[in-house]
């Protein structure tokens, strides 16, 4: 039965790919992200199906995908979301539904509802890799003490310079409100008291004229290296990329480490349903995590590709150490709470926006 | 031959020793491991219903967006009173709920029996109220249903009697403050300190294990968080051991307002004619009203604890504000019957009063500005060890959640002074005080609840000379120097008694009138004893009768007679009631 399924499957497959080598598109991050995505699975998907992957320029929120969705027609065939967008997205009803039956099984034959890490499954997609938020700053501005804590981030007289953020709340907040000394397990609860917001913006407040934002995660590894910027927060993978794959003089700081889930998701209407399903299937086989894992810094969500993890394509350094999970960087790591995230953004945004508003005037 | 008898003799001691040492562990491993896993899931049942009914802060922010969130806060509140006050009404003994107080009574009292039901539904009306978020704590019924399960599984083991349901008791208590606050030695020291009243080895050995199990749990297989976290503590300047001294005896102030609060709010829902069902429901909207401002008077206060500890988080204006919120929040939910504790309260009181006396201190005492979270510390424990009447438990807790040794110091010095104040002021604690209302008097030790607990059953004698009515005096005479006795009871056909009668005045009475019946002589002992009287009655009565032999009637209103007591059978009884208690207080395994 299952075999027929699968043979179903692939003459389905054939017959897509020969009507319709029109090319997939898909919503993903750019950058060595997205050079690792295309390494791993854009090209070999192609090379088995004969349709080429097109990618367009996503850098969080679900504003872009309401849009393609209100549209009827959208644009995208596959997005790559955060697990707190892919939720919201997920909830506001902007993503088709998914069968996790559709995924591909471990080598070993494990199937994958025991393969995949725990709350990688939603009703819309499956996670395919861990990442991080993390700041790292300019080696060469602090010859003397550098700094190694969150708490040196907001504190500006003894580690001072620029600081390059993403313009969002996200993980800005949680830091803000960390650096007084809360315990992360009460971090989030205690971020959703009116006191608890209040004093992490006055935390941002002390650092409001260091600040400058950046929106496409490329730019925090180009600000920190060429200008005059001396932190920087950003995703995991590139500060690696930067500093261990081109040996750029940054350094990350794991303290505090936000980490999420990265979400699959095929959104509402889109033309080619079954061929995003099927390109879904292929980018998240255990094969294809371990081959990004040889490009990128983000832990793959399959414990099969976990235990198969290697060493880096080029820069010839394992990759474990680099990797969000290490137990090394657990200290004092914060699950970024999706699903508050998922139920609270619209608020968020708007005390975000007011309080950079207040700084303009 | 002789000395192969005394080794046998030896090793059977030793074999003896090793029973009763592994009867001991295993007494406080059951014991205390139930009332360990009935502690977490209390705690769990509690976390799980705040965030299903949007009491928890990160469900409020969830939901915030919701225009209806503070009304259904007010619904929530108003609908777990109501529950809270048909339990009461109609499943609770007493129509109300039961808590620490009652743990003391029964242990003090010595006959270390705690009833099922009153736990059971004791800890499901606290789990409602915390789980609506009604201003009251949680671990009074931690304690309560710790001791519940402990007494009623140790008497009902093989070897079960009062002593071990009262030691049974302790192994509960221990459990689960060790558990509820991750702190194996408060929870050892609370049940001595505060329950038991004493120091018996016998009581210790099993209390500690279980205490210990408790901690294991929490700490191995749970791997829950302690409720309380102090990771940095900053030094303490020598001047400020000054401050401390105020510090503790101004929070005994506090604690006093806040115990009065509670007292006083318990007397207006009385005034206030509500059924008693309705009485928490009424609390419950109210609360939930008050919310509509100060959110932070729900619930445990978790969140408002955290910032307390962080330089900055409140103006002293919030401060004094959400103090005098958080006394009249919980005075209202206490004393209008939601089912709860007043130590999580206090802390959260004696949290924001610490911050308060800090910022006043800063600019008078040096070092006081950079050691905010010291003075919340201290004042936290300032406001709770009069609340809960344990000085040295609190300490400890100090001492266990920071494992701090400057700070436990300067803790010290607040503990002791405020305890000190408010024992003046005030009296012991809390529960003493709920219990002298009443009519439970610990203030001079357990002598006397123990002799009230005592009755005077065992020792009645139930050979005495019998008078009947009509007979003549002569023969009663002759009756009562036969049998040598001074007494007779008089008594009819049905054994009602009628009266007593002694020999001078039945000598009296015959000088005068020979051939008179002994009715008329018979003297009327109208507060007579009764098989249930406490020893403590007995005794009082015996000093106001000068009779040899006091009659006993059966329990109840009957007037039938069961037999005598003589007034020197009631002073052993007086007697073997302390030998007793300090048999107790200083067994040994």
């Amino acid at each position: 039965m299952r075999r027929a399924a699968l043979c179903l499957a692939l003459v389905c497959g054939a017959a897509l790919a020969q009507d319709d080598t029109q090319p997939l598109n898909i919503a993903t991050w750019g950058g060595v992200y997205e050079d690792s995505q295309r390494k791993a699975y854009f090209e070999p998907f192609a090379a088995e199906t004969g349709v080429p992957v097109d990618t367009a320029a996503y850098s969080g929120g679900v504003d872009g995908l309401r849009e393609q969705v209100a549209s009827e027609r959208p644009e995208w065939d596959v997005a790559d979301m955060t697990m707190a967008d892919h939720r919201q997205a997920c909830e506001e009803g902007l993503l088709e539904p998914f069968d996790r039956g559709a995924l591909a099984a471990a080598p070993d034959g494990t199937p994958p509802e025991r393969d995949f890490i725990e709350g990688s499954f939603t009703r819309c997609g499956v996670a395919h890799n861990v990442f991080s938020v993390v700041y790292a700053f300019d080696k060469r501005n602090f010859p003397g003490a550098q700094p190694y804590r969150i708490e040196h981030l907001f504190d500006p007289e003894r580690f001072p310079g620029q600081r390059a953020f993403h313009r969002r709340p996200d993980a800005l907040l949680e830091w803000a409100l960390i650096s007084y000394g809360v315990p992360v397990a009460d971090l989030y609860s205690l971020l959703s008291t009116d006191r608890g917001m209040r004093l992490a913006f006055e935390r941002l407040d002390r650092i409001r004229d260091d600040i400058i934002w950046w929106s496409d995660p490329a730019e925090a590894v180009e600000l920190l290296l060429e200008s005059d910027v001396s932190f920087a927060m950003g995703y995991n993978g590139r500060f690696f990329d930067a500093a261990v794959v081109r040996d750029e003089p940054i350094e990350i700081v794991w303290d505090a480490q936000v980490y999420e889930l990265e979400v699959w998701g095929v959104p509402r209407g889109a033309t080619r349903p079954d061929l995003s399903r099927r390109f879904i299937r292929f980018a998240t086989r255990t094969e294809s995590l371990v081959e990004q894992a040889r490009y990128i810094a983000y832990g793959p969500t399959r414990l099969s590709a976990n235990r198969r993890l290697g060493e880096h394509a080029t820069a010839g350094v394992m990759m474990r150490p680099h990797m969000p999970t290490n137990p090394l960087h657990m200290d004092r790591a914060i699950e970024k709470d999706v699903a508050w995230y998922a139920r609270t953004r619209d608020r968020l945004d708007e005390r975000f926006d007011a309080w950079l508003a207040a700084g303009d005037g | 031959m002789s000395a192969l008898l005394r080794l046998r003799g030896q090793a059977a001691g030793l074999a003896s020793v090793a029973r009763r040492a592994l009867a001991v562990s295993l007494l406080g491993l059951v014991l205390g491991g139930l009332a360990s896993l009935a502690a977490t899931g209390f705690v769990a049942a509690v976390e799980w219903l705040n965030d299903a009914l949007w009491v928890s802060a990160r469900s409020r922010m969830i939901h915030g967006d919701w225009p209806w969130l503070p009304w259904v806060t007010v619904a929530v509140l108003a609908t777990g009173g109501l529950l809270v006050g048909l339990l009461n009404r109609y499943v609770l003994p007493g129509g109300r709920v039961h808590g620490p107080p009652d743990v003391i009574e029964v242990a003090q009292s010595g006959h270390g029996r705690l009833s099922l039901r009153a736990g059971l539904a004791s800890a499901g009306a606290a789990v409602t109220s915390l789980g609506a978020g009604a201003s009251v704590g949680q671990y009074g019924p931690l304690v309560h249903l710790g001791a519940t399960l402990g007494s009623v599984i140790a008497r009902w083991m093989p070897a079960g009697s009062a002593a071990l349901g009262t030691i049974g008791i302790g192994c509960g208590v221990a459990a689960a403050i060790s558990t509820a606050f991750n702190a194996p030695i408060a929870g050892i020291l609370f049940a001595h300190e505060v329950i038991l009243r004493h120091y018996s080895l016998k009581a210790f050995a099993p209390i500690t294990v279980a205490s210990t199990i408790g901690f294991v749990l929490t700490n191995f297989v749970f791997e829950t968080r302690p409720l309380f976290r102090v990771d940095v503590v900053p030094e303490v300047a020598p001047a400020e051991f000054g401050a401390f001294i105020v510090l503790g005896i101004l929070g005994a102030l506090v604690a006093i307002a806040f115990m009065r609060a509670v007292v006083f709010a318990g007397r207006l829902a009385r005034a206030s004619r509500l059924p008693v069902p309705l009485r928490p429901a009424a609390a419950g909207a109210a609360l939930g009203i008050m919310a509509l401002w100060t959110p932070e008077v729900l619930g445990i206060g978790k969140e408002t604890l955290r910032f307390a500890i962080i330089p900055d988080a409140f103006s002293a204006g919030e401060l004094g504000l959400l103090m005098v919120a958080k006394i009249i929040a919980t005075a209202l939910c206490l004393g209008f019957g939601f089912a709860g504790g007043s130590f999580s309260p206090a802390l959260v009181i004696g949290a924001l009063y610490g911050v308060l006396a800090g910022y006043v201190a800063a600019p008078l005492v040096p070092g006081a500005a950079d050691s905010i979270s010291v003075y919340a510390i201290c004042g936290v424990a300032a406001v709770t060890s009069p609340v809960i009447g344990g000085p040295i438990t609190t300490i400890l807790i100090v001492f266990e959640l920071t494992r701090n040794y400057e700070l436990t110091t300067a803790v010290m010095v607040s503990v002791v002074f405020a305890n000190l104040v408010s024992y003046r002021l005030f009296g012991r604690s809390m529960f003493d005080e709920v219990l002298r209302a009443r009519g439970c008097d610990l203030t001079m030790g357990r002598d006397q609840l123990v002799l009230d607990h005592s009755t005077i059953g065992a020792y009645i004698t139930h050979h005495f000379v019998e008078a009947h009515p009509g007979e003549s005096l002569g023969v009663l005479r002759d009756r009562l120097v036969a049998a040598e006795a001074t007494e007779a009871q008089l008594i009819d056909g049905e054994r009602n008694y009628l009266g007593t009668i002694t020999l001078s005045r039945l000598l009296v009475a015959i000088a005068r009138e020979p051939n008179a019946s002994v009715d008329s002589v018979s003297d009327w002992d109208d507060e007579a004893l009764r098989v249930d009287t406490s020893i403590r009655a007995a005794l009082k009565h015996a000093e106001s009768n000068i009779g040899e032999m006091l009659p006993v009637l059966e329990e109840g209103g009957s007037n039938r007679i069961v037999g005598v007591i003589a007034q020197s059978v009631i002073v052993r009884a007086y007697r073997d009631t302390m030998y007793g208690i300090r048999r107790e207080e200083h067994a040994a395994p």
